[in-house]
């Protein structure tokens, strides 16, 4: 294998930016204490593992990895717009969206 | 260099260095409109591995419809910038950072191992796929999003429809749960 790295773009460049990009979302999901930010990073997690799936798809040639995606990114919407209608509640009633309100959060 | 794998580098450089953006900026307008650019150079990565009709679904669905929600969440919060926007602790969160990078040391160590192994059977695999697809194989978009509409509405069918039952659902219950008092207990 004689492939220069930095100039023969394989399958190999796109799943590790896509891992990058998950670790990036995992540390901000971890760190991060606004919820807000929290639900950002999880977007930016599902992006990684849509990166990774087209990847899949255009090196295997398969379109069933592009219908993955597709659900994904409407699971994602719909996950976006419960979790800030929830951040919403949260906000009406602590005047604050950090994530240490959640325990209090009984009922 | 050819204009392709500028192209990668520039959008990997793009995408790693806005999501970035998103974790450290303590303003959460500034995460989103991190998050906004981190949408459009995904969807550029989409178009540069050919798949155009996802591509455009991502900048509408994504950098449109949820970037637009979370923008007008944080508005309706109003908060400048937040007194703690890290969590605290140092000792949790060295051990976050380091749970963090073992992770990320993995996943590219697993890539970079597995790719004598599988993926240079994949890419074997998928070069006499292709070969033998070429003559039906058409690159221009509108043949690829045919295909893709045609796989979606007979072998995912089942799928789809469950979807739309769930965004049903979902429609109904975030109403429900924005107008709702917050549950039964007091606030401190």
């Amino acid at each position: 294998m004689q492939n220069n790295f930095f100039t023969d773009i394989s399958l190999n460049h796109y799943l590790v930016l896509s891992s990058i990009l998950f670790v990036i979302g995992m540390a901000g999901v971890l760190l991060r204490r606004n919820v807000i930010v929290i639900l950002m990073c999880v977007e930016l997690m599902l992006n990684a593992v849509n990166i990774s799936f087209i990847a899949f798809s255009k090196y295997t040639q398969n379109v069933d990895g592009q219908i993955m995606v597709f659900f994904v990114m409407t699971i994602a919407a719909a996950e976006a717009a419960v979790g800030l209608a929830l951040a919403v509640t949260i906000f009406k009633r602590f005047k604050e969206v950090n994530i240490k309100f959640f325990e209090h959060l009984r009922g | 260099m050819t204009p392709d794998v500028f192209l990668f580098w520039f959008l990997a450089l793009l995408i790693i260095g806005s999501g970035l953006a998103v974790l450290l900026f303590t303003n959460p307008i500034y995460s989103a409109l991190s998050l906004a650019m981190t949408m459009v150079g995904v969807a550029a990565i989409f178009i540069t591995l050919h798949a155009y009709f996802i591509a455009g679904v991502q900048l509408i669905v994504y950098a449109g419809a949820v970037m637009v929600l979370f923008v007008m969440v944080l508005m309706l919060f109003d908060i400048k910038a937040e007194i703690q926007a890290f969590s605290s602790g140092k000792i949790s969160g060295a051990i976050k950072l380091i749970s963090v990078g073992l992770l990320s040391g993995l996943i590219v160590g697993g890539i970079i191992m597995g790719q004598k192994s599988f993926v240079g059977e994949l890419s074997k695999d998928a070069v006499q796929v292709a070969e033998a697809q070429k003559v039906k194989k058409s690159t221009s978009p509108d043949a690829a999003t045919k295909e893709l509409g045609m796989v979606l509405f007979s072998k995912h069918i089942f799928g789809f429809e469950a979807l739309g039952v769930l965004l049903t659902v979902i429609a109904v219950g975030t109403v429900a749960l924005a107008r709702s008092r917050g549950g039964t207990h007091h606030a401190k």
